[in-house]
């Protein structure tokens, strides 16, 4: 067990620098799967979550009030209807939202969030359950004191029902954008490049588009020594070092 | 090999397995993924796959892109592969004949605690009450303790609450959602090491034991306990399995024994859930007794007596008995 667990501290602290450095700045949490890989969640701060409960609530009042305008027609039987379906929406409605595939209230969703296990799994009826009773020791001593001390004073960022049931609120992963760089003659490296430099190159490669000319200028020439310029700045400059990314991602022509 | 020819030798099999989520998942199709049939062999096999290459990009630092869409293939197929589905009335019937009842007999020593702080408060309150009738006002305010009397006065129509006619079903939701407050309430107490738990227990103790002591120094007894006798098997029941379920994350607080305390709180919560799920059931047949049944005020006293002991022998029979057999 513990050589197992060293193996696997190891193997985290074996990570190239660039997850290692994210893990610093995006408050990631690694999960690891059976198959050995780290999954990065990324836990859902105090702000967007207090904004996604607003929304939530405003929708929970919408539908309470829609309910009471329809109940009156319905008279005694109607108010009876209402008072289930307020209880329900109480206590269930994060339960029902949180169970369906998206994993998240609507609130939850608009800011792109959705709640998990914490293996990164979709969260289970108990646990959904668990974390949503659970609220009402959240809530003490007043306006969800608990949570919010919990929260800020935890990496994961969890309320005292997401500790006990074991779950998180993670940002879901956006869509992947692909890349697509702009054709620039491949330039062969002046030197030879770590790891590191390489994706340094690359990443700033694909950044290019998104920078303006200046700025690119600027972070090329940081750069220059990959194709022997350094110390000069400059259009052409820029266009080499964006050359070299080509040639390390694999264009010979 | 480069990024672009890793890539390139390996996108078919990233295609393949974007396709087979995208079915399975019943997400709507990105653009440039057509959706195919899922073989689960095939499926398991392309995100070992995926994973061997995500951890092969990120030991060479490939470019974010590239990383990026791996990782969340990867995290897609984990969370498909490895879901718990635990839906359905297979499920919940498993649940009811032998989870539930299981779980209440593996905490029986907190059962016995919840019911103790219930109970105690609920005897002395209601003794010294009962003795000293102006002590009720130490526990409610005069006008809800005159409110009380009024309700189970037999010459109300229908007894529990000053209601209108036609308003049994209004009650019905007032109870369960009352009810299942207080219930939720003694479970959630539990993440104060226990003490929540237990002042909830007491607290509604004394409430149900200055209740009773009041009624009955006023001579409403009769009416009284024939309105209470049948739901109060479900639903006095519930509130101390509810208790139960709140002192086993507190005790699990504050004596994890071997594991830390986080771990030692989230198997306490996993065990108590079981527990949750089937209070949650039996406040809901509490709901409706109370509404339906108990409040009738035409049927004869003999007959509600008997319906409550039937209901009474069947709790206890079914929370000490049922599941005891394998299967």
């Amino acid at each position: 067990m513990s050589a197992r667990q060293a193996g696997r501290h190891d193997r985290r602290a074996g990570l190239s620098t660039p997850l290692g450095s994210r893990e610093i700045f995006d408050n990631v949490v690694s999960v690891e799967t059976p198959e050995g890989i780290l999954l990065q969640l990324r836990p859902a701060g105090l702000g967007v979550r207090f904004y996604a409960f607003v929304i939530d609530w405003l929708v929970r009042l919408a539908a309470i009030y829609i309910l009471a305008t329809v109940a009156r027609f319905m008279g005694g039987i109607g108010a009876a209807f209402w008072i289930i379906l307020v209880f329900a929406l109480e206590w269930f409605y994060p339960v029902v939202f949180e169970l369906m595939p998206s994993g998240a209230t609507p609130g939850k969703r608009a800011y792109g969030l959705k709640v998990v296990m914490d293996n990164g799994l979709p969260v289970t009826p108990a646990a959904s359950i668990a974390r949503n009773l659970l609220r009402v020791a959240d809530f003490l001593p007043l306006l969800f004191g608990f949570a919010i001390v919990s929260m800020l004073l935890r990496r994961d960022c969890k309320r005292l029902g997401d500790i006990a049931a074991a779950t998180m609120v993670v940002h879901e992963p956006k869509a992947v954008k692909r890349s697509t760089l702009d054709k620039v003659m491949p330039v062969v490296p002046a030197r030879q490049l770590t790891p590191e430099d390489q994706a340094a190159v690359i990443a700033l490669a694909l950044r290019a588009p998104t920078l303006t000319e200046d700025r690119l200028n600027e972070l090329a020439a940081l750069a220059a020594s990959v194709s022997g310029d350094a110390g000069r700045e400059g259009p052409d400059v820029t266009r080499r070092v964006l050359g070299v990314a080509q040639f390390v991602l694999g264009r010979r022509s | 090999m480069t990024p672009l020819s890793f890539e390139q030798m390996y996108q078919d099999e990233w295609a393949e397995l974007e396709a087979m989520l995208t079915m399975a998942l019943r997400r709507k199709p990105a653009p440039g993924v057509v959706p195919m049939d899922v073989s689960g062999a095939r499926l398991a096999w392309l995100y070992r796959r995926a994973c061997e290459h995500l951890a092969i990009a990120r030991a060479r630092s490939y470019p974010a892109y590239l990383v990026d869409r791996l990782e969340q293939l990867t995290s897609s197929a984990h969370q498909l592969i490895y879901h718990r589905r635990e839906f359905g009335l297979a499920r919940l019937k498993q649940i009811a004949v032998s989870e539930f009842p299981r779980a209440v007999r593996a905490h029986r020593w907190y059962v016995v605690t919840a019911l103790l702080t219930f109970a105690l408060p609920t005897l002395i309150v209601g003794v010294l009450v009962y003795r000293r009738p102006e002590l009720i006002l130490s526990v409610v305010s005069s006008e809800t303790a005159a409110s009380f009397q009024e309700m189970y006065s037999p010459s109300a129509a229908s007894i529990g609450r000053v209601r209108d006619a036609s308003t049994d079903w209004m009650m019905f939701g007032f109870y369960i959602r009352n009810n299942i407050s207080v219930a939720f309430q003694c479970f959630a107490g539990g993440l104060f090491v226990g003490l929540g738990t237990l002042f909830y227990l007491a607290y509604n103790g004394v409430f149900s034991g200055a209740l009773a002591g009041y009624l009955t120094d006023r001579g409403l007894s009769s009416t009284f306990y024939a309105f209470i006798v049948t739901h109060s098997a479900f639903e006095v029941t519930a509130i101390v399995l509810a208790g139960a379920a709140g002192l086993r994350i507190g005790h699990a607080l504050v004596a994890p024994g071997r594991l830390t305390r986080r771990a030692a709180l989230i198997v306490a919560t996993r065990e108590a859930s079981v527990i949750i799920y089937g209070v949650v059931g039996m406040l809901v047949v509490a709901a409706g007794i109370e509404a339906f049944w108990s409040s009738a005020s035409w049927l004869p006293h003999a007959v509600k007596y008997s319906v409550a002991a039937a209901c009474w022998t069947a709790v206890l029979s079914y929370l000490t008995l049922q599941g005891r057999r394998a299967g």
